[in-house]
Formats: structure tokens, sequence, C-alpha cells
């Protein structure tokens, strides 16, 4: 009783504060704090702010245009949060393109929580058949196998295979009925893993993609050796945690990645549940020598056959017209890409490599065009959208920066401001066009966005002869070399895309996480 | 525990009826048309015309419906339809025209579907004002020049922009979340997200881009993703780009015979939308060629080598067992058993002895065991 008396009365008076303040200020909220951060010190009287009562407020980036919308802003804040994806390193890396990967679940009582929507269990089944076809569609020759964590076991859900098909039923039929209970436990299912991945080639990647839940685990031995012997046999482990950050599993991360912890994340919300996920989908990069031996691989590129009557595939034993035939032992197979059952050659279409050429090449990023530019065109080359044509048209946008030391420049009157506006024009990009370094271009964002994420060709390079585009070579912006970027000529607009980056952070910190992430904000 | 769960019942959609995009990529390369117009006498204005009755057609099925027009021309991709907003729209075909002529043609086009005028004015002024701005030296400088890739992923980022509001994209739209069945627009959407559908015809009377390869797969694939249908109306060379562009999104691959009849063609294979697709055979091509060229000598393979880092085809394995494409050493150790039979010979103390004279025993082993049974 005396605790929660306590706890009521300290509450109470952390409710009674802000209130206070303001009345005896007789300003508004905003202003004393720019004060308070100009000055540098805390204004006599107030008491250290806790990180959790320094909610960055959202309305407070948006800001009125001289018509009195803010059509402008939230135009701007879209732009930003699209754009961010984009920004990505376009440097041709070696990847490793065929891939193993164990995708773990975890089954254990945690996954009922409610936190997020239906429950973290629903969600994450949802997430993983998500995550299935789209790592198929991503790494078409590669391998997959589902492994559970329930009741303090490692429960098998399906085995290492390349059809997607046999992971969704697979899905469907043992996850979905099996009820989340008991602790998790991560030795048991690394180590179910770790045996799975044993025996791969070694030209292919080895992976575990863990989603955990839970916050403990319940093991039979010691988790370090299990540590160990994944680091020995060169297996990268990436954590998705779903409630907060746990030692073990940034040492596991760490770890079997050499020392960088990039690969553990922990979820905000359902969205950053889902970019958790499907980020593992893009082959990891090749990190060390060692990691993967290439290798000469021997590949069947079976022939379509047609047959009027029905005959047994040798893979499924099912009745179908039609199929491949494996070009060495002339087996029928219904589905590609697979192992011929009969000889073991690996068979595949040749849409197949195709589908990962754009690892290796990736599509170079975009430039945002400023207003000294973007008098060269009036609407997206691609989709035909009209484009802002003037600047005087659009509403003077503005965001304001929380950084302390851009903070202290812009003082609360109003002269300053418009003048912070200029300093960094691309904070909301206005002009609303980004061009291709090689064409010279300009497309919207959607259209940057689309061609990097789905089509990854620039429709401006593919649609102009080289001669056109080489006539075009002086025009701006100045061509860059895929990864070799040249800081002199594009300085000004590495540092607006940092800028971008920059706000859109601030963006992201100024959404209030479900309560479990603010543990690990700390 | 997905059966108790309250929120079944409000997953029940009737498949929305949506109104369809359809997107028309035209070559319009002059000498490639002349050429065909020899072996076939069906000559390019009256092709347009053919597709233009076609474009018709497909607009009078509904009022929604829409109709794109994209020429592949010889300097790149223009869209006909709906034309550059920044350009000028005057016919140059009209420019010397009399008020009288003006009125004539306006009297005779008064009872005309204003729909069908449109694209039809439209589609014709920028045709003409594209081939003004061609020049014949630059007709015979690229006589087969295709700019397919550029043509198939500027259709699909228009029918992104139309068809998904711009958020067809991978990361586009809010992920997981239940769409309603009307957008914020008011406009209905279906369970995906789109608000129309589209489907794209290539009419092709030019060969291969062959060095459009990798672009124009990763075009293929986009339309894949964005469930677009490309049909192809292939008017001479057949080619293996277009067949597994309609093959891998399941649209009509269609090498006319009588290219002089298109229009019957186009209206029988191509017309029906995606619902009557659904309860139609198709007049498609089904044995698709799709065997491996290899890169050294460009055989076409069966059974071939690829580099486990760039995935290059090889025939044999290269010289000194470094990939010609990226230079790297590659370990062919695991080919040792290359040209034994697969399935070993009954004898063990072969088997054993085979496996300890390999360095790697464990990925030996796994290559030379006989299949899993399942």
């Amino acid at each position: 009783m005396a605790d929660s008396d306590e706890d009521f009365v300290l509450s109470s008076s952390g409710d009674d504060r802000p209130k206070a303040r303001g009345g005896a200020a007789g300003s508004s909220r905003r202003s004393t704090r720019k004060s308070k951060r100009a000055d540098g010190a805390p204004a006599p009287g107030a008491t250290r702010r806790e990180k959790w009562e320094d909610i960055q407020r959202s309305w407070d980036n948006v800001v009125e245009g001289a018509d009195g919308s803010i059509a402008g802003t939230v135009i701007g804040l879209l732009e930003a949060t699209k754009r961010k994806r984009l920004l990505r390193d376009t440097t041709p890396i070696q990847r490793g393109i065929i891939r193993h990967l164990v995708l773990i679940l975890d089954l254990s009582s945690a996954m009922l929580e409610k936190d997020l929507r239906p429950t973290r269990f629903l969600l994450t089944l949802r997430y993983a058949r998500d995550f299935v076809t789209e790592y198929f569609e991503q790494n078409p020759i590669s391998q997959l196998s589902i492994i559970g964590m329930h009741d303090g076991l490692a429960l098998r859900i399906s085995d290492m295979g390349g059809n997607p098909a046999d992971h969704l039923t697979a899905l469907q039929e043992k996850a979905f009925t099996v009820e989340p209970k008991g602790a998790s436990s991560l030795q048991n299912a690394l180590e179910m893993g770790r045996a799975e991945l044993y025996h791969t080639p070694t030209h292919g990647t080895r992976e575990i993609l863990l989603i955990f839940g839970a916050l403990s685990s319940s093991d039979p031995g010691d988790i370090h050796d299990t540590i160990n012997s994944l680091v020995e046999d060169r297996i990268q482990v990436r954590i998705v945690g779903l409630a907060a950050q746990v030692a073990v599993c940034r040492e596991l991360v760490m770890k079997t990645n050499d020392g960088d912890d990039s690969a553990y994340g922990v979820i905000l919300d359902e969205g950053h549940y889902r970019e958790l996920m499907m980020a593992a989908t893009t082959p990891p990069v090749t990190r060390t020598e060692q990691k993967s031996v290439p290798s000469l691989l021997m590949m069947g590129f079976p022939s379509r056959t047609v047959e009027k009557h029905e005959s047994l595939c040798s893979c499924h034993s099912n009745l179908t017209k039609g199929g491949y035939i494996c070009p060495r032992c002339t087996a029928k197979v219904c589905f590609l890409p697979t192992e011929c059952p009969c000889c073991g050659l690996t068979l595949i279409l040749s849409t197949h490599l195709a589908r990962s050429y754009h690892h290796l090449f990736p599509l170079k990023n975009w430039v945002e065009v400023p207003w000294s530019e973007a008098h060269t065109s009036t609407h997206c080359w691609s989709c035909q959208t009209p484009f802002p044509t003037n600047q005087s048209q659009t509403s003077p946008i503005k965001i304001k920066i929380r950084k302390p030391s851009a903070a202290a420049a812009s003082t609360s009157n109003g002269t300053a401001a418009p003048e912070k506006d200029r300093q960094q024009p691309s904070l909301l990009p206005p002009t609303q066009r980004y061009a291709c370094t090689d064409c010279k271009t300009h497309f919207c964002i959607d259209c940057d966005i689309f061609a990097h994420e789905s089509i990854h060709n620039c429709p401006g390079c593919q649609s102009l002869s080289e001669e056109k585009i080489k006539s075009r070579a002086n025009m701006w912006p100045p061509s860059t070399k895929n990864g070799d970027i040249d800081l002199a000529a594009v300085g000004p607009t590495l540092s607006m895309r940092t800028q971008v980056a920059e706000a859109t952070r601030m963006l992201e910190n100024s959404k209030i996480a479900p309560g479990s992430s603010m543990e690990v904000d700390n | 525990m997905d059966k108790v769960d309250g929120t079944e019942h409000y997953n029940f959609k009737a498949p929305a009826d949506l109104a369809t995009l359809q997107v028309i990529i035209l070559d319009t390369n002059p000498l490639a048309w002349a050429t065909f117009e020899k072996s076939s006498s069906l000559s390019f204005p009256s092709a347009l015309s053919q597709l233009l009755i076609f474009a018709n057609a497909h607009l009078a099925f509904s009022q929604s419906n829409r109709c794109a027009v994209i020429a592949n021309h010889i300097d790149g991709v223009h869209f006909l339809s709906p034309a550059d907003p920044g350009t000028d729209h005057r016919d140059p075909g009209e420019a010397d025209l009399t008020l009288e002529d003006l009125k004539e043609i306006a009297q005779k086009n008064a009872s005309k579907y204003r729909v069908f005028r449109l694209l039809e004015d439209e589609v014709r002024a920028s045709y003409r004002r594209l081939i003004a701005n061609t020049t014949p030296e630059a007709v015979m400088a690229s006589p087969n020049a295709s700019y397919l890739a550029g043509a198939l992923s500027a259709a699909l980022t228009y029918i992104n922009r139309i068809c998904f509001g711009g958020m067809g994209g991978r990361s586009g739209g809010v992920p997981g979340e239940e769409k309603s069945n009307v957008n914020s627009a008011g406009g209905k959407v279906d369970e995906t997200g789109r608000t129309m559908h589209a489907k794209i015809l290539v009419v092709s009377v030019t060969p291969d881009p062959a060095n459009q390869y990798i672009p124009v797969m990763n075009s293929i694939f986009a339309a894949q993703r964005l469930k677009v249908p490309i049909d192809v109306c292939k008017l001479r060379d057949s080619t293996v780009f277009l067949q597994q562009a309609a093959d891998a999104t399941g649209g009509v691959y269609m090498e006319p015979e009588h290219p002089q009849g298109l229009l019957q063609y186009l209206m029988v294979g191509f017309l029906p939308d995606h619902l009557a697709r659904q309860s139609l055979i198709l007049p498609t091509k089904v044995d698709v060629d799709f065997r491996a060229a290899c890169f050294c000598h460009k055989k076409v393979l069966d059974i071939g080598f690829v580099c486990s880092v760039c995935l290059s085809i090889f025939c044999e394995p290269p010289e000194g067992a470094v990939c010609s494409t990226c230079q790297v050493k590659l370990d062919v150790a695991s080919l040792e058993n290359l040209g034994k039979p697969v399935v070993l010979p009954p004898k063990k103390k072969k088997k054993k002895k085979a496996i300890d004279s390999l360095p790697g025993s464990g990925v030996a082993s796994a290559a030379d065991s006989p299949a899993r049974t399942e």
C-alpha cells in the first residue's frame, strides 16, 4: 500500500510540473524550450528532464505555409520518409547469391502478447509467409528451412528446400496449429539450425534469421559453446527482437558477424518489424574470403514439355500434364528451381539467374534537383506527373531541427527563420524532382522508389540512345561512377542527403514507440 | 486460434470490379516497318489505324477504362498518349490546312464518341511530331534500334502511377495492414491496393535488343510483381525476350500468320481483360525456349557450369578455374566426380576411399550421395 501511495504522489507531481511552469512563464511551451536551448543551460527552477519526458512532438515540425495550409509540409514529410529507404549504398559488392537460411520462429508463451496486433504470434506467422515469398523472389536459387522454438524445444517446421510452396504449406499445417507455449530455448533452436546448415556446400552462405519474442532462454547447456561452434561453422545470425534488447542475442550477432551488431534489431512497431524481417531477404555482403569459397556449380537447364496424357512427376508423385525434363536423367519434375530427385542435378531456368542480377548490378541512387536546375523539366519523365513549377507557387515549408547547434542559430524572432530555410532547402525537397546522374532525366519520388525497388532500371537511361546520353554528359547533375563518388563534385548533394537522413531520423524518433522499445533506447 | 478471432468476417471481400488500363508499346522504327511492308503488305499507317480501333474497343468496354500509347522509336522512347505535357500540342499535319478543311474535318468527326476522337487525335498528332523530328540520317544510322527495356520501364512506372497511386514498390503502402475497399479518394481498391488493372501490349517488328538482356528481364520481373500481363504481338522475327516476357507474366504471345488481318488478331487475342481471361483458353505459345547460352562460346546448353559469385554460365570449366567475368578463383574440387556415375556402385570400399581422398569430405559426400527420399 505504502509503495503504491508513494508512486501516486510522484506521478501526480510530474503531471503538475509542466502546467505550473507554463502558467508561470506566461508563454508557449515551445518558446520556453527554445530559450533554454539557446542558453545552453537549463532554466532556473526546472529540474533535469528524463529522456522519456522529452518526447519529440511531431506537430511541432509542421508549420503552416503562406496560404495557411500544411499540405506542403505533409508532402515534404512523406517524401522524406519514402526517400529514407532509398539512400542505400550502391557500390557493386560481392554478395552471397546462393543462400542457405534457417528461419527460427519463437513459438513460446511470450508470443501471446498482444502488443502487436492481433497478437505477436499471428503477426509473426503472417510476416513469415510474406518473408518466404519475398525470400524466394529475391533469391530464386537459394534454400530455406523453418524451425520453431516451442515449449523449451526446437520444433522442425519445414526442411531445407527451395520450393516456397512447401514452406508455406508447412507453415500453414504446423505453425498455425501449434499454440504458443512454454519457454523458448535459443540453444536448442540454434543447434538444430546448425545441424541443418552444417553440410551445406561451401560456396553458399549459411545464415540464421531468429525472431525472438521472449526475453529469456532456457537452455540445456552453455549457450556460449553453441555460439562458438556457430562461428566455427561460419554461420551468420540475424536477430529480430520483439520485446527488448537481450545481451546474449547481441553477443551472438556480434560474434557471428565479425563484431558487427547491425544485424540485431529490436522492433518499434509493426511496420518496423516487417522492415527488419524483409531486410534479411537481400543477400548478405560477402565479408571475408573464407566465409564462402567460390566454386563452379553444375546446373541443368531443362526444357519444358507438354504431354497429351498425365504422368507422375518424380518430385511429388503427382499426376501432371507436362513439366520440366531433367537433361541428365530425363526425370520429370513439376517445379523449378529444384534439385533433380533422381540424379541430384540442380535444375533452374536462365530466368532464375537473371532475377539475381540486380543484386550484383544495383541501380545508382538518384540525386535531388535544386531549384536552379528544376526549370529544365515540367513533368516526371516516366509517369507524366506534373512537377511544381515555380518556387513562389509552393508554400514555404520549414522544419525545425532539434539539434542544439542549429537551434542556437535560430532564435524565436521571425526574421531569422526564412534564412534558416534557405540554408537547408533540401530538408523538404521542394522541387520534388530526382535526377539520374547518367541520363540527367528528372523523375518524381514515386518513380524513384519504384525504379530502385522494383524495376532496378533507370527508365531514362534505357530509353535514350547512347549519343543522347553522351550529349547530356555535361548537364547537371555530374555523373558519378558507381560506388566511387567524387566528393568535390557532389559535395553539396551529399550534405543534403545527410540532412534528409537526419530529418527522417528525427521523424522516426518523434514516433511514439510501444512501451517495450523505450527500454531499448536507453 | 484464427477461427476464434473476430476479425475474420471483416476480411470477406468480393473481387472489386475495377477498370483496366491498356498500355500499348508500339515499334515505330520506320526502316523495320518498311521492310516488313514489303513482305507482308501491312503498312504502318494501316497498322496504326487498326491499333486505334483496338484501343477504342478497349475504351468502349467501360467508361473508366484508359489507354496509353508509347512509341519505341529509333532515338528512344516517347509517349504518344498521354502526350508530354510540356510540348507543343499542335498537329504538324494540320498546320497547312485551311480553315475550310478544318471545318470539314470537324464536321466529319462531329458524331464520333469523344473519348475515341481524343485518343485518335492525340496519337496521330504525337506521331506526326515524332516523325517530323526524325531525320533520314538518324534512321539509316540505327536500322535495328529498339528500346524495349526503356519502353517497358516507362510503361510500368506509368502503370505504377495510375493503378497503384505510385505505391506499387516493394515497401510501398502500409505493410500488413488490412486495406479497405475504398481508398481516400473514394475510388474502388482491391486487396493489393490497386485502383485499376493494367495490361501491356507490345506490338513489335524489331529484333531483340541483345545488349538489354538484364534491363528487359528486370522489367519483366517488375511486371510479374505488379501482376501486369505483357501481351506480345510479334509481327516479324520471333524473339526470345518477348516470349519469356509473355510467359513469365501470363500474357499472350502471338505471331500473326496473316498480318493484314491484324485487327482480328488484336480483337480476339488481346482484348479480353483479366476477368474474361480466367475463363478463356488463350491463344498463346506454349513451348518457350528456356535454354541458356554460355558466356564463353554462345553455345545453347542443357547442362552448364555456373560461377557461384557472378552467375556466369560456362559450357565447360574455364581455363585455370578462374571465372572470366568476375576474375574469381573458383573451387572446382566438387566437380571432380564429374563423369562418374552419380549413383555409386555398391562396392563400399571404393566409396570410403574416394571420400577420404577429398579434402572437403563433408561436401563431397553430400554431392555424392544419391537423392534423398522424401
